[in-house]
C-alpha cells in the first residue's frame, strides 16, 4: 500500500506578512527535503494535488457570518487577533488548505492509498466555529471529520501532537461522542486551554483526552503516553479513522516552544499511530500539518521522518544533523518525564468514569 | 551551414543544411576521422553519438563502485560520513580516512559520487573525488552536482550512467574536436549543448537518434502530428510527434529512473540488416548480400520480391518464398505497432523506407510521407536543431551566494523576483551564447520553475532565497528557416 502526500504549490504563498512565523519558508524546506529524497517519485508514495474545499464543505464547521466576514478581508485585508491577521488573497488559499485535508480523506476511504498526509498551510485547529485563531482560519481537521462522517465514518479518533493546545478542534467536537479528541501539548502555554479536566461535556463527556506535557519533555514522554493513554483509549472507543493534528512544533529546535522531541521521535511516534491504525481500522490513517517553525533547523527532517514512517520507509537515517546535538542538550529537561507520569495518572483519573481501561 | 553526423549502428550520416540539403552516408568501418575529412564546407557542426554509447551500456558492462554520501534523511545502505542540508550548509564532514579504506578495498572500472543535496553545495563530492584520483583517472569519475536538479535517488541512478560512459564521451569528444576543431553535441531531447556540458554528463547523449529523426522529419515535411518510421540497419524506431515536438520521458539505467530526459520512441529489432533465414531473425551479421555482405538480410528479400537496391542480382541466393515470408513478417510487425499508436500519418525515414512504409501505411490504415533527404533524416534533424541549455539557479542572500548548475560564485545584490528571473534568462543567453547559440535562438526563455521566500531569524528578516529553472527550449535553430 502506498502514502499520498497532499501538496500545491498554491501552499507556498500564503503569508501573512513577510516577518510572521507561519510563512512559505516553513514548507519550501520541507519541499526540498521531499523532492532531493525522491519521495515525489518513489514507488511507496502517490503525490496528490487538491482542489479547494467548497463553502458547502467548510460550512459543515464554520458559521455563515464567519466565512462572510473572511472572503470579506481577503479582499482588502482584515484583522482577526494579534498572531493572525488576514492578508490580501487569504480566503482561497484557506479554502485550498481545507480541500487537501479533505482529498487526504478521500484517498484514503477510496482505497488510492492507506494512509495520506496532506502538506497544507495555512493551518487550522486553533480556528473555532465564529473565529480564526493563532495563525488558523479555517479548521482543516474538523471540516475533513465532517467530510468522512458525511461519507459514513462513524467513529473518528484525533491525535493532535501540536505543541499548542488544539482548542479550536476540542471546541467544535466537545460535546460530540463520534469524535475522541486527544492532545499532547505543552503546558503552561498558547492558547491556554487544555488541562486534563477538560474532558467533554453533554453527550460528548469523556470524549476530549488532554495530555499537557511540560517544557523539556521528549521522546520517552512521548512514547510513554502513546502507551498508557492514547493507545488504550482507542482500542476501546475502536475508531473508523484515525486522524493526525501533525504540529512539528515539538522539535528541540522549534523557536516558539520549548519541548525536546527529536525527527526519530517523531517518526517512532507516527509508526506507532500507523501500527494502531491498522490494528483498529484497516490502516485508515489522515495526517495534516498544523504548526512547526523551526523552518531551518528541524522541520524538514521531521516532516521526512513522518512521511517515512507513514510508507514503512526504513528509519535508521531519520535524524538531525550531528552539529545540532547540544541543542537537545539545551532543550531537554530531564525533570519531565515524572510531571508527565503524573499528569497521565490525573488525566486517567479524571477518564475512568467513562474509560473501563482506565479503570 | 549546419552540419548535423549522426553516427548509427552501421553508418555515419551527414548532412550539410545550407541553401540546399546535401547528404551523405559513410560507413563506420572508415572510422570518425574519415568522416570528419568528408565534411569540406565550413560551418556549424553537430554531433549525434548514441549508438556508440548504447553498444558501451549494451556491451561487457561496466563495473561502476558508488560513493554516497547521504547524511540524515532517507537511508542509503553503505553511505559514508558526511551531510550537506537542504541550505546548502556544509553539516557533517566526511572521513578521509573512511573514503581512502573503501578505495583501497574495493575498486571498480569507474567511480560515480553521489551526495544528498550536493547541488547545493558540491564540496563532500568534490573533495571525495580528490581523493579518488589516487585510485582512478579524472574520466572515469562522475560527480552528481553536475545534474544541478535535486532528486537523489535519481541522480545516483545518473551519476553511475555516467561514470560508464564518461570515458567513452571524453575520447570522442577529444577524436571530434582534433579532426574538426569546434563542435556541440546532440542531445537525446533534440538539443545542442557544447562538448564539456556532455563530458560532465554523458546520460544526456543517450537515445538521441530517435530524436534526431523526430527532428529532421519534421524540418523536411512540416508535418506537426505524425509518427516517424525510421527504418536502420538493425532497428525500426517509432517516434510520434504531437504538434512538431516528440513525448519525452526520463531515461532509466539498470531500470532505475534517471534524472535525464530523452526523446521516447518505440524501437522494434529489425531493420534493413537483419537476417533472413527460414524467416526474419532479429540479428544482424554484417551488410545485406546486395551490398556485399555474406548473409541474405531484408534488404535482400525485397529485391527478391522485386525491387532494386544496390547489387539486387547478389541477393538472388534468397528463395523466393523465404524472401516473400521474411518481407511479410516486417511488415506485419511493424504495421502491429503503429497500429497500436493510433497513427494516422507516417513519415518514413531511413534508406528502405519508400520500399516499405507506403505498404505499412496501407495495412495500417494510415497517410503516409516519404520527404526528400529521406535516408539522412537523422543527420538533418542534428544539423538543423538549436542550441538548448538549461540553468539551475539558487540565490541565497544570506549566505552570499548563487548556484548556478551546482556551482557556487558569490552574490553581490539580489532584486526582486522580476530582476532575479530576467538575470537568470540574461545567464542561460549568455550560456548559449557563448557555447555557439544563434542570437536568434535564444529570444524565447521557458521559466521551468520558481520559487522565492524571505529567510527570517529571530523575528527579522535576515535574507532571501529564490530558486529557478530556466531553459533555451530545444527546436529548430532559425538559421534553418
Amino acid at each position: 500500500m502506498t502514502t499520498a502526500l497532499i501538496f500545491h504549490p498554491g501552499y507556498l504563498l500564503h503569508e501573512q506578512s513577510r516577518d510572521h512565523p507561519e510563512r512559505k519558508e516553513r514548507l519550501s524546506y520541507t519541499m526540498d527535503q521531499i523532492r532531493e529524497e525522491g519521495l515525489m517519485q518513489h514507488p511507496a508514495v502517490k503525490v496528490i494535488a487538491p482542489k479547494e474545499a467548497t463553502i458547502e464543505e467548510v460550512s459543515r464547521v464554520h458559521i455563515p457570518e464567519y466565512l462572510a466576514f473572511l472572503e470579506h478581508s481577503s479582499k482588502k485585508g482584515g484583522f482577526i487577533d494579534f498572531d493572525t491577521n488576514v492578508p490580501v488573497g487569504l480566503f482561497p488559499h484557506a479554502l485550498l488548505a481545507a480541500g487537501g485535508a479533505i482529498r487526504a480523506a478521500d484517498a484514503v476511504l477510496d482505497g488510492e492509498v492507506e494512509n495520506a498526509f496532506a502538506l497544507i498551510r495555512p493551518p487550522g485547529h486553533h480556528a473555532r466555529q465564529g473565529t480564526g485563531a493563532g495563525f488558523c482560519y479555517l479548521n482543516n481537521m474538523a471540516i475533513m471529520v465532517r467530510h468522512v462522517q458525511g461519507r459514513g465514518i462513524r467513529r473518528v479518533m484525533i491525535l493532535d501532537w501540536d505543541a499548542h493546545h488544539g482548542d479550536g478542534t476540542q471546541m467544535i467536537f466537545y460535546e460530540d461522542p463520534s469524535v475522541l479528541f486527544t492532545s499532547i501539548h505543552q503546558m503552561p502555554f498558547y492558547p491556554g486551554s487544555g488541562s486534563v479536566d477538560e474532558t467533554g461535556s453533554g453527550r460528548g463527556a469523556g470524549f476530549t483526552a488532554n495530555m499537557p506535557v511540560p517544557a523539556g519533555t521528549g521522546d520517552e514522554s512521548y512514547r510513554y503516553l502513546f502507551e498508557t493513554v492514547i493507545e488504550p483509549l482507542a482500542r476501546e472507543f475502536s475508531p473508523e479513522l484515525i486522524a493526525v493534528s501533525a504540529g512539528q512544533d515539538n522539535h528541540y529546535t522549534d523557536p516558539l516552544t520549548g519541548l525536546a522531541l527529536t525527527a526519530r521521535g517523531y517518526a517512532g511516534l507516527m509508526k506507532h499511530a500507523v501500527a494502531l491504525a491498522r490494528e483498529l481500522c484497516g490502516g485508515r490513517l489522515v495526517a495534516i500539518l498544523e504548526g512547526g517553525y523551526s523552518v531551518e533547523g528541524g522541520l524538514p527532517y521531521t516532516n521526512l521522518g513522518i512521511i517515512a514512517a507513514m510508507a514503512d520507509l526504513d528509519l535508521q537515517s531519520i535524524r538531525e544533523p550531528a552539529i545540532y546535538g547540544e541543542w537537545l542538550a539545551r532543550a531537554a529537561d530531564p525533570s519531565a518525564h515524572a510531571r508527565v507520569i503524573e499528569n497521565a495518572a490525573s488525566l486517567r483519573t479524571h477518564l475512568a468514569p467513562f474509560w473501563a481501561c482506565f479503570r | 551551414m549546419l552540419i548535423g553526423m549522426d553516427v548509427g549502428g552501421t553508418n555515419t550520416d551527414i548532412a550539410m543544411v545550407g541553401e540546399e540539403v546535401a547528404s551523405e552516408k559513410i560507413s563506420n568501418a572508415r572510422g570518425m576521422r574519415e568522416a570528419l575529412r568528408t565534411i569540406r564546407a565550413p560551418g556549424r557542426l553537430a554531433v549525434s553519438t548514441s549508438t556508440p554509447l548504447n553498444r558501451v551500456l549494451a556491451g561487457q558492462p561496466v563495473a561502476v563502485q558508488t560513493i554516497l554520501v547521504p547524511g540524515p534523511g532517507l537511508f542509503w545502505p553503505g553511505g559514508v560520513k558526511g551531510a550537506v542540508n537542504h541550505c546548502g550548509d556544509l553539516v557533517e564532514c566526511i572521513d578521509p580516512g573512511e573514503i581512502a579504506g573503501i578505495l583501497s578495498r574495493e575498486h571498480g572500472d569507474a567511480l560515480a559520487i553521489a551526495g544528498k543535496f550536493s547541488v547545493r553545495n558540491p564540496a563532500l563530492e568534490k573533495e571525495v573525488a580528490a581523493l579518488a584520483l589516487e585510485y582512478y583517472a579524472e574520466d572515469r569519475i562522475a560527480q552528481s552536482y553536475h545534474l544541478a536538479e535535486l532528486g537523489y535517488p535519481g541522480r545516483i541512478a545518473t551519476t553511475r550512467l555516467n561514470a560508464s560512459m564518461k570515458e567513452t564521451v571524453t575520447h570522442l569528444a577529444g577524436e571530434i574536436a582534433a579532426g574538426r576543431g569546434d563542435f556541440l553535441f546532440f542531445k537525446g531531447d533534440g538539443g545542442l549543448i557544447p562538448p564539456d556540458y556532455a563530458v560532465n554528463n554523458p546520460s544526456v547523449l543517450a537515445h538521441s537518434s530517435a530524436a534526431a529523426v523526430a527532428l529532421g522529419a519534421y524540418y523536411l515535411t512540416g508535418i506537426t502530428d505524425c509518427t516517424v518510421v525510421d527504418i536502420g540497419g538493425t532497428t525500426t524506431d517509432l517516434v510520434p510527434l504531437e504538434r512538431g515536438i516528440p513525448m519525452m520521458d526520463f531515461l532509466t539505467f539498470h531500470g532505475e529512473r534517471t534524472v535525464t530526459r530523452a526523446v521516447v520512441a518505440e524501437s522494434l529489432p529489425f531493420g534493413g540488416d537483419s537476417l533472413v533465414e527460414e524467416g526474419l531473425i532479429p540479428r544482424r551479421l554484417g551488410d545485406a548480400l546486395a551490398f556485399g555482405g555474406s548473409h541474405p538480410t531484408l534488404t535482400d528479400a525485397l529485391n527478391v520480391a522485386g525491387e532494386e537496391i544496390g547489387d539486387a542480382d547478389a541477393s538472388r541466393r534468397l528463395s523466393r518464398e523465404d524472401a516473400v515470408r521474411a518481407v511479410a513478417d516486417y511488415l506485419d510487425r511493424v504495421s502491429s505497432a503503429v497500429s497500436s499508436l493510433n497513427a494516422r500519418h507516417l513519415v518514413g525515414a531511413g534508406y528502405l523506407a519508400p520500399f516499405l512504409v507506403p505498404e505499412i501505411a496501407r495495412r495500417s490504415g494510415a497517410r503516409y510521407t516519404i520527404p526528400p533527404h529521406w535516408d539522412c533524416a537523422n543527420a538533418v534533424g542534428v544539423a538543423v536543431s538549436r542550441v538548448s541549455l538549461t540553468l539551475h539557479a539558487r540565490f541565497d542572500s544570506g549566505r552570499g551566494w548563487v548556484d548556478l548548475n551546482g556551482e557556487h560564485r558569490p552574490l553581490h545584490t539580489m532584486g526582486d523576483d522580476d530582476a532575479i528571473l530576467e538575470m537568470c534568462r540574461e545567464e542561460v543567453r549568455r550560456r548559449a551564447i557563448a557555447a555557439g547559440a544563434h542570437p536568434g535562438d535564444v529570444k524565447d526563455v521557458e521559466v521551468l520553475h520558481f520559487n522565492s521566500f524571505d529567510v527570517v531569524r529571530s523575528a527579522y528578516r535576515s535574507a532571501r532565497i529564490a530558486d529557478v529553472v530556466v531553459q533555451v527550449a530545444p527546436g529548430i535553430s532559425v538559421e534553418a528557416r
